[in-house]
């Protein structure tokens, strides 16, 4: 079944089916939220209010609709709401000597544990939009048409955007590994 | 072409997406340029680091967590549905076009209220008319009064059972002619409805006043009453009956036959 008959399913009331679409995206998801607030555990506690919505409000999805691009509408709306009702939070709070923490692995060889660090912390000193951009892109492998969908805008238009986000991660990547 | 203008077709580069003449171009400026390498060698760091960064696994909590959830939902009582318009323009719209509706059907219930307040005095007035013409009818002291009664029965657009019945009475029964002949007068003005049509029918047989006799032949012919043949020739055949409504009779009898 296609996620878009699993969804419909659900909102005609058989629920249990809901435990396909989270099989289904529960991990992409606590991924992108990770990487869009730089907190393991929030972007639990998000992902958690993402299906939530998705069962509470299962009756806003239009038929027809692409599911994923409506789920992570859903997700990009939790995350704005998480921020909009802790303003200015992340600016005061997130400590970018210890972003990326939270994704360590001691697995990992030195040198490759180090890039991650960097290039977390780089994200971090993105603005939301750019940020986004490349976990949509580059980390979700989202194509630029989905992502053009997704955001309301043209392909062309992304493709600028996610080229100028990558310009702007190389600054901070290497600005940051100077110090 | 700056320095700056190659990031684009570097980016395009690594990502496989450059063709043609751009890599050509591209691949003799890495070769002769040092800083376009150089810009080339960090966008290749960052991007293949993006590639390598690794997913993260949601811990088991989440999925526990999410069985709750539908588990609490499927308790929950349904609840109305709530129908979200969107954008704005839409909800406006929708605003303006239920403050219209409700104006509309506001107008209709106080149009249909005076409608229903208008038949309903119409209904009275009805029954206050059959009433007056009923009693007028019974009124056996006066026939000019009784003469009065059919008239306003002629007034009415419409005759119920009960205008029927009292005509019908009247037309076999009062004891002035010129009362059973207006009585006639009257129903042949509602001939159209069946009730009407089989009282006319069965008073020829009953009639005894040769004036009305005459006249309901006359009216029988008029409708092509054709079910009234028999009748006509059994009045035809009795001698009991005047010459007159045997000769009507005979003539109502050549017309239908």
């Amino acid at each position: 079944m296609t996620d878009e008959q699993v969804m419909e399913a659900v909102k005609n009331g058989d629920l249990q089916r809901a435990s396909v679409l989270f099989d289904r995206y529960n991990k992409r998801l606590f991924n992108f939220l990770a990487k869009m607030t730089m907190d393991r555990d929030l972007a639990e506690d998000l992902t958690q209010n993402v299906f939530l919505r998705l069962i509470r409000y299962r009756n806003s999805y239009k038929d027809g609709m692409r599911f994923q691009s409506w789920i992570y509408q859903v997700a990009r709306n939790v995350f704005s709401d998480h921020y909009q009702a802790n303003k200015n939070m992340k600016n005061k709070f997130t400590d970018i000597e210890k972003v990326g923490d939270s994704f360590s692995d001691s697995s990992e060889g030195f040198h490759k544990e180090e890039q991650e660090h960097l290039l977390q912390k780089s994200m971090a000193l993105l603005n939301d939009e750019q940020r986004e951009l490349l976990v949509l892109t580059r980390f979700q492998h989202m194509k630029y048409e989905e992502v053009a969908e997704l955001m309301d805008t043209t392909v062309a238009n992304i493709k600028v955007k996610v080229h100028r986000a990558i310009g702007k991660l190389r600054e901070h990547y290497f600005q940051l590994e100077k110090i | 072409m700056n320095i700056d203008e190659w990031e684009n077709r570097i980016i395009d580069y690594i990502d496989g997406n450059l063709e043609g003449e751009g890599r050509i171009a591209l691949e003799q400026e890495l070769a002769k340029r040092e800083a376009v390498f150089h810009l080339y060698q960090q966008y290749l760091v960052v991007i293949e680091a993006m590639d390598r960064s690794r997913e993260l696994e949601p811990s088991t909590r989440l999925k526990a967590s999410f069985e709750k959830t539908i588990k609490e939902e499927m308790l929950r009582k349904p609840e109305g549905k709530v129908i979200s318009i969107q954008p704005v323009f839409f909800r406006a719209a929708a605003a303006i076009a239920l403050v219209v509706s409700g104006v509309a059907i506001g107008f209709w219930i106080t149009k249909n209220q005076q409608q229903q307040q208008e038949m309903l005095a119409l209904r009275k007035e009805v029954e206050a008319t059959k009433d007056l013409m009923q009693s007028m009818l019974q009124n056996e002291g006066s026939a000019s009064q009784r003469l009065q009664g059919v008239t306003v029965a002629l007034q009415m657009e419409k005759a119920d059972d009960d205008v029927v019945n009292a005509l019908v009475k009247a037309m076999n029964e009062d004891a002035n002619s010129n009362v059973r002949l207006a009585a006639l007068d009257a129903l042949s003005k509602f001939q159209a409805e069946p009730a009407v049509r089989k009282a006319l029918v069965k008073s020829l047989s009953t009639q005894k006043d040769p004036i009305v006799q005459i006249a309901l032949i006359q009216l029988m012919v008029r409708m092509k009453e054709k079910g009234v043949v028999k009748e006509l020739e059994r009045l035809v055949e009795d001698d009991q009956n005047m010459k007159a409504v045997k000769d009507e009779a005979y003539k109502g009898l050549l017309k239908l036959s």
